[in-house]
């Protein structure tokens, strides 16, 4: 009867896991299946990701805006708690709202679902090449912006946000387009 | 901008499956389960916004006991018939 949990280690996902996201339809997190609803979290998700790549323009920031004392401590912790919400919150209901299907492997998927998933991860290739070329030219300006040169700061969050994107995109390119998932 | 870019237009392959499936007492989870595919794909294929592979056209028509040519065309089906 329990037929043992197969693991996807490439994708990152077991057989159960996929199976029960797919079929379930009566769940809790029923509300995140309308498009409408998928597209704020999309939103909401690409603004976590914005603004913690902004973490590496912080120290400017605080520099050109004079922000002293606790005030900044105060705008950092507020900024840091709403971004661990939308990315790492956004994420993992981005995951159920698309039923894991940008992720899955062709064996637990049908046809359609396979075509839907490549199609995801076309566009979201194409975003990425986008991303990067933004990222090229905050480099190319980066030293007139000042953003990549204050004292502590080597563009780590950049680089954390754009990796993060590498995950996240197709999944949200998914839940963007899909009139039903 | 590409999150404005349409799908890729193509030919659309008409079907009778909905009629088909409810005059064998069907629902759409039993066709899908039949076949081998979510029940959201049968909704898809139902409402023309799909074209099934080969493999699937034959796996529906066998499973509602019909032939390819009657489930599918290319050209819409007249209704009624």
């Amino acid at each position: 009867m329990s037929k043992k949990n197969k693991i996807y280690w490439f994708e990152g996902v077991t057989e159960k896991g996929v199976k029960s996201l797919l079929n379930e339809e009566d769940s809790k997190f029923r509300w995140l299946r309308p498009q409408r609803n998928r597209r704020v979290l999309v939103v909401f998700l690409a603004l976590g990701l914005i603004l913690t790549s902004m973490g590496s323009y912080w120290p400017t920031l605080k520099n050109n805006l004079n922000m002293t004392g606790p005030i900044s401590g105060v705008i950092y912790s507020v900024t840091a708690v709403f971004v661990i919400l939308a990315v790492i919150g956004g994420y993992s209901f981005l995951l159920i709202a698309v039923r894991s299907i940008a992720d899955s492997p062709d064996e637990l998927l049908d046809e359609r679902q396979i075509a839907v998933r490549n199609t995801s991860f076309r566009y979201a290739y194409f975003i990425l090449g986008y991303i990067i070329l933004a990222l090229l030219i905050l480099m190319i300006f980066g030293p007139e912006l000042q953003m990549f040169q204050s004292e502590g700061n080597d563009g780590s969050y950049v680089v954390i946000a754009t990796l993060f994107a590498c995950a996240a995109l197709p999944s949200m390119v998914m839940a963007w387009r899909e009139r039903d998932i | 901008m590409l999150f404005l870019m349409s799908r890729n237009p193509e030919e659309p392959v008409y079907n009778r499956i909905e009629e088909a499936r409810i005059s064998l007492g069907l629902t759409r989870q039993d066709l899908a389960d039949k076949v081998g595919v979510h029940y959201q794909t049968i909704g898809y294929l139902e409402r023309e916004e799909y074209s099934p592979s080969l493999v699937l056209a034959l796996r529906i028509a066998k499973s509602l006991n019909q032939e390819v040519s009657e489930l599918f065309s290319l050209t819409p089906f007249k209704k009624g018939k």
